[in-house]
This record gives structure tokens, C-alpha cells and sequence, in this order.
């Protein structure tokens, strides 16, 4: 009698810590090198990664474990494990999303910006992004003056095109929310930012 | 002279198996993005990282992992005699070397390419071991900046003088000139990253000292598990989760 009971307490705990383990037990912290679950039963999220060896998920960060179901059209039907940390890493510029940058020089065909805010979160450290002739606006991209266009110090809301090159990303201001949102004005006059005689102002 | 005295106490009092007290805090550079203290015995160390931030210097910009630099520097004030020049000598060029090697093998470099992370590490007091105690504070450091790794790297000495395996040398027991290894290990994956070793010593006897640093390195390891889940538990109670 008393080893049948004692299994079936431990049969009911099992089926109790599966149904966490698969529905979304979050209520363990891991640490790096823990052991999340194995590669065939659940996908590596963030802060998660598989080691080919042995075939088993690891924690990589120290944080909160928790289980994404996985979406029901997907052909892969494992949930995925992923850890997230306290740490929050500063905002990367992506292509495609909308930028906050000043600009800093001013060239014939080009002006140079630094990128400040990605979307609503400001950066850690700044990145450098160039405004080319072609990207200013939509039309008439040949006849664009870059000095009555920009000047530096001016803010700028742009849209990333892509990561560029190796110096800087590449910024586009052709669409009507785009463009200089704040500028100085050359009369330095203390009416505020309001004296815009630029040709890439924003509507 | 008599390092292990015939009732089997050291010259710190420790019996031959047992380590140092050891005691770690986190966040104490409030600048960097990861920081910790470690101290071992005597043994105090600091360890800062930054990053992963924008390569500094374009050339050795790596296109498809991360750039891991280290640099070892032991305080003026760290041991007995004020010291000239403590950075820049033959040895601490050779730790920061071994450390750097030892931390790149378990961060996940291929997730932050075109970046670097630096670990500054300074040596605050010396009394032996103080190589075991960066990495073990780097490796604080390191999951406390969010820098996702395989798993901690925990690190230990041990030596054998008197015909005995002594776990984690102190100063006095390390200039005894007898063997010194160090072992620095991936605890839950089992794996050894790091494995020096000074003078000589017979294969079985080799084996013996081995075994006992692995074993110092997993009680650091259980011991630096649970300072960074009650920082995380602290962390978020602050944050109100």
C-alpha cells in the first residue's frame, strides 16, 4: 500500500512538472551551462544555444526561462526555450526602421548624420549614417541642393535603408514624414526653431 | 621548511582539501556594463567589461565574431612591495594572454560580429592564485554584462608540497617552488579550458593535484551560480517584477 501511494505521488508530481515544462513554466532563474531541455523536444531562443555534440538546449544568459509555443502553421512543432536577461543591450539601427539623427557635415552630394534614437530608444553609442543625394526626396532627385536641403546640426527623421558600408548607414528622407523636424535658424534669432527655410522639411 | 604540519594543517590553518573562503559581489563599476569583485582568501580582484561595443581599432574589425581583448594589471599597492611598473611586464602581458584565450573559448563570439567586449581585470591584493581569481571574476563580469556564453568558467590552483595535494595555494605555499597547476573548467558542460602548470610532477601524482583543482573549480562554480541568481532575484524585486 504505501509504495503504491508513494508512486503515484511521484507519477503526479512527473505529469505536473511536464505540464510546466511545456506550457510555460517561467518560474525558474538559469544560469550560463544550465540545461534547458533536449534539441529534439524544444528550439533554442535567445539567450539560449544547442551544442552539437550532445544534442542538448543550454542556457547562455542568467535570467528568467520561459516557453514559447509554437506558432500552429509552422512545420517545426517544437516550442521554443528562450532566457531573457536583465541587461538590456542599447538599440541597434535596423533596416527599415525609422531614425532620429543630427547632422553633422554637409557635403555636394551627401550629408553626414549621427543616428541618436532608433525608434522611440535612444542609442548606447552613437552610429554614423549618410543622407545621399538621390534620398532626400521623391521627386526631382537630380535637381536636390544639399546645402539648402541640410544643415549641420539640424534634426533629422530618417528611414535606414541599409547597413551601408563599413563607415556609415545609409539614411533615406523621401517620404512626407520624413526629413528636418528641428533646425536652427540662421538669423539666430530667439523665436525657436520655427524660421525653417529648408527645402526637406517635414510636413 | 614544513608546509603541512604532521596533524595535517597548513600554514594558514586549512586543511590540505580546503580552499579559501571565497566571496564575489556584482556591479561594483557602475559604468561598465558588467562588473564584479572577487575575493579569495586574501585575493582580491576586480573585473570590468565593456561591450559588445564598436571595434575601436577598423583593422582588427573580425567580419563574423566578436573581438575579445583582456587586459591584467596588478595595482601598485597589491602585494607587500610598492611596484614600479605593473602593467606592460613580461607577466601580466602572458595572463592577460591565458585569460583572453580561456574567456573567448566560452563566449558565444558568433552571435556579435564586428563588435568587441573588453575585460579589464586589476589585482587589487595579492596573496597567490590571483590568475584563478581573474578568471572567476571575469566570468562574474561577463554574465552580469548580459554577454551570452557557453557556460562559466570557473577557475582553481592546486600544488603538492610536503608529499601532500594542497587545494588553492596561498602566496607563502606558491613561492615554496613546488608545482603549481591551474585548471580552469566549464563545470556543467565537464569541459577544461584552461590548464597550466609550473616545475614538474609524476604523471599519477599529476592526475591527483588535477582532480582536486576540478573539484575547487566546481565548488566555485555552485558558489557563483547562486551570487548571480540572488542578484537577479535582487534586480528584479528593485524592478518590481
Amino acid at each position: 500500500m504505501h509504495q503504491g501511494s508513494v508512486t503515484c505521488v511521484s507519477w503526479i508530481r512527473r505529469l505536473k512538472n511536464a505540464h510546466l515544462l511545456v506550457v510555460g513554466g517561467e518560474e525558474e532563474l538559469v544560469t550560463p551551462g544550465e540545461v534547458l531541455g533536449k534539441a529534439s523536444d524544444v528550439k533554442p531562443g535567445r539567450g539560449a544555444y544547442v551544442s552539437p555534440h550532445d544534442n542538448t538546449v543550454y542556457a547562455s544568459l542568467t535570467g528568467r526561462r520561459s516557453i514559447v509555443p509554437p506558432s500552429p502553421d509552422s512545420s517545426d512543432q517544437r516550442p521554443t526555450v528562450e532566457v531573457t536577461g536583465h541587461k538590456a543591450h542599447g538599440a541597434v539601427p535596423e533596416p527599415g526602421s525609422v531614425v532620429i539623427a543630427r547632422v553633422t557635415k554637409v557635403m555636394a552630394r551627401m550629408a553626414s548624420a549621427d543616428i541618436m534614437c532608433v525608434g522611440p530608444k535612444s542609442v548606447r553609442e552613437k552610429f554614423t549614417g549618410i543622407i545621399r543625394q538621390q534620398d532626400v526626396r521623391a521627386t526631382e532627385i537630380d535637381k536636390v541642393d544639399m546645402h539648402s536641403s541640410f544643415h549641420p546640426g539640424d534634426i533629422v527623421k530618417a528611414l535606414v535603408l541599409s547597413l551601408g558600408d563599413a563607415r556609415a548607414y545609409y539614411l533615406s528622407t523621401a517620404k512626407n514624414e520624413l526629413g528636418v523636424v528641428s533646425a536652427e535658424s540662421s538669423s539666430r534669432c530667439n523665436n525657436g526653431p520655427n524660421q525653417l527655410d529648408r527645402d526637406a522639411v517635414s510636413s | 621548511m614544513e608546509y603541512v604540519s604532521p596533524e595535517g594543517l597548513r600554514l594558514d590553518g586549512r586543511r590540505p582539501m580546503e580552499m579559501r573562503q571565497i566571496r564575489a559581489e556584482i556591479g561594483a563599476v557602475a559604468k561598465a556594463d558588467g562588473s564584479a569583485v572577487f575575493e579569495m582568501g586574501n585575493t582580491k580582484v576586480i573585473a570590468a567589461v565593456y561591450g559588445p561595443r564598436e571595434v575601436q581599432n577598423r583593422s582588427q574589425q573580425l567580419s563574423d565574431q566578436a573581438l575579445v581583448r583582456c587586459e591584467y594589471s596588478m595595482a601598485n599597492f597589491s602585494t607587500g612591495d610598492r611596484m614600479r611598473r605593473p602593467k606592460g611586464d613580461r607577466r601580466s602581458t602572458e595572463i592577460s594572454l591565458v585569460i583572453r584565450q580561456t574567456m573567448e573559448a566560452c563566449i558565444l563570439t558568433h552571435l556579435m560580429p564586428r563588435s568587441q567586449i573588453d575585460i579589464f581585470l586589476q589585482v587589487l591584493q595579492a596573496d597567490g592564485g590571483t590568475r584563478s581569481a581573474c578568471i572567476n571574476a571575469a566570468t562574474l563580469a561577463l554574465a552580469d554584462a548580459g554577454i551570452p556564453m557557453r557556460d562559466l568558467v570557473t577557475s582553481c590552483s592546486a600544488g603538492y608540497l610536503n608529499s601532500t595535494p594542497l587545494l588553492d595555494l596561498n602566496y607563502v605555499e606558491d613561492s615554496a617552488g613546488g608545482p603549481d597547476v591551474t585548471v580552469g573548467i566549464l563545470p556543467k558542460l565537464d569541459k577544461v579550458t584552461l590548464l597550466q602548470m609550473d616545475a614538474k610532477l609524476p604523471m599519477d601524482i599529476f592526475e591527483n593535484v588535477m582532480q582536486l583543482a576540478m573539484e575547487g573549480c566546481k565548488a566555485v562554480a555552485n558558489y557563483i551560480r547562486e551570487v548571480l541568481l540572488e542578484n537577479t532575484k535582487t534586480l528584479e524585486y528593485r524592478r518590481g517584477v
